[in-house]
């Protein structure tokens, strides 16, 4: 019988290689990610946002989200003892403030994507990088842009990220391609896994430490984790599977929306941020996409990519009204197999399945193996 | 070796492009083909190169040959 491998980065063990991508505006947060810590895996909260969500805090903005992530962190951190992960999108313009309040909360690992995480907050160290128990694992599209972000560690920190996560043009949300790259087939994840391998050996060799890499977008079934595992990932990252569980911090009219899209449904945006992103057609979008503008005042500029003086519409509120279930207000991001959800399970139920498909594709490959 | 001459041997090496092309007025993106990985290799050439730091609002501003050989310039000149 096979069975399915641990993901091991660094000193962190999770029973079960796969980890739940973080979600934002507030699809995964604490609910979803300790159920998911609970069921052997990664769960991941998304840090974007969160003081948005808060409407009984009457501090700024800025002071809104701090205190929001901390409350966040501490909430999952009492659901489980598993392990817990923060997403932060390298874009947000209080990057320093999540990544240090993360640090304080010793949540067990960092990723950094949407974005080039070449350094971390000033004031970090590189003693104390070497010194604390956080992981760290920054998101990349190619082999490229990871071997720039480790050479880039190297030169300031003399210390490289613990692991790395390659996503690929089917994820949902921003994609780190062009428009042009997202259906070549040279910018497949499964041509991307074996690059993003190959760029950081040399790293691997000079600190003598295994580096993980984790293969996302796309990923919808238990074959396909073998599959990724094959082309030389140790783990995956998943989104829409997740979404259409029990826990996600979604609301159900937001998970409805996965329920019911077509395979046309799903569709590619140019997001405000100034990055191409997938998203499930919606009244919302098509009024985007026929000029129909949404006039909003910025609160604050929230992502420093945003131009918000010509932006159609705020990203944020769009993202933060799908989230509580204002579907006409918003939109929800969607990997580009959402349509093949069509039933909300538990985690639990779901990381089983997987585990199970795993195991069974595993074998059926031995067995076929064998007999040659 | 000058400054000038020092960034404009770096930028041919580093982008793959003409000695010709490479004008004061030359943008790294527009007009020599460079993505955004290009520059932050680049800006991380010029760091090892002229034994610098560059800070990331900084390099931000460095978007065209002339640019780059003028701050190079007041930080190492």
């Amino acid at each position: 019988m096979v069975t399915i491998p641990q993901l091991k980065i660094g000193n962190l063990v999770a029973k079960i290689p796969i980890i739940q991508g973080g979600m934002g505006v507030g699809i995964s947060m604490s609910g979803l990610a300790s159920a998911v810590a609970n069921a052997g895996g990664i769960g991941v909260i998304s840090s974007v946002g969160l003081g948005l969500l808060d409407v009984s805090s009457n501090s700024s903005y800025r002071e809104g989200n701090k205190i929001a992530l901390r409350q966040e962190i501490r909430k999952a951190r009492d659901l489980t003892s598993g392990i817990l992960g923060l997403n932060i999108m390298v874009a947000i313009s209080d990057f320093d403030d999540m990544v240090r309040i993360a640090l304080e909360e010793a949540i067990d690992i960092l990723f950094l994507g949407a974005g080039l995480p070449l350094r971390l907050p000033k004031g970090i160290s590189m003693d104390f990088l070497r010194s604390i128990k956080t992981k760290i694992a920054p998101i990349v599209s190619s082999g490229r842009a990871a071997k720039i972000i480790f050479k880039s560690w190297d030169k300031y920190y003399q210390h490289v990220p613990d692991a790395v996560v390659v996503e690929g043009p089917k994820a949902g949300g921003h994609l780190g391609f062009k428009r042009n790259q997202i259906d070549d087939p040279d910018f497949a994840l499964e041509k991307l896994i074996p690059s993003v391998c190959e760029a950081i050996v040399p790293f691997e060799k000079k600190y003598d430490k295994k580096i993980p890499v984790i293969a996302g977008g796309g990923v919808f079934t238990g074959e396909d984790i073998l599959t990724m595992m094959k082309l030389g990932a140790s783990g995956v990252q998943m989104g829409t599977r997740f979404v259409a569980t029990h826990e996600c911090d979604a609301a159900d009219a937001f998970k409805a929306q996965y329920l019911a899209c077509k395979k046309e449904d799903i569709v590619i945006i140019q997001s405000p941020v100034g990055m191409p992103g997938r998203a499930i057609k919606s009244d919302f979008l098509r009024d985007v996409e026929s000029g129909i503008k949404h006039p909003f005042t910025c609160p604050w500029k929230c992502l420093k990519t945003c131009d918000y003086r010509v932006a159609p519409y705020c990203i944020s509120q769009a993202l933060t009204n799908a989230k509580v279930g204002k579907m006409q207000e918003g939109f929800s991001f969607a990997g580009v197999n959402a349509w093949r959800v069509n039933k909300i399970v538990s985690v639990k139920e779901l990381m089983d399945s997987l585990v199970r498909e795993f195991e069974e594709a595993a074998q059926k490959q031995t067995l076929a193996t064998n007999a040659v | 070796m000058d400054i000038e001459q020092k960034v404009k041997e770096i930028i041919i090496e580093e982008l793959g492009v003409e000695a010709s092309e490479v004008t004061l007025e030359a943008n790294f993106i527009e007009d020599l083909g460079a993505d955004s990985l290009d520059t932050v290799e680049l800006i991380m050439k010029f760091e090892e190169e002229f034994e610098i730091d560059i800070a990331d609002e900084e390099a931000e501003k460095l978007t065209t040959v002339g640019k780059a050989v003028d701050y190079l310039t007041s930080k190492v000149g």
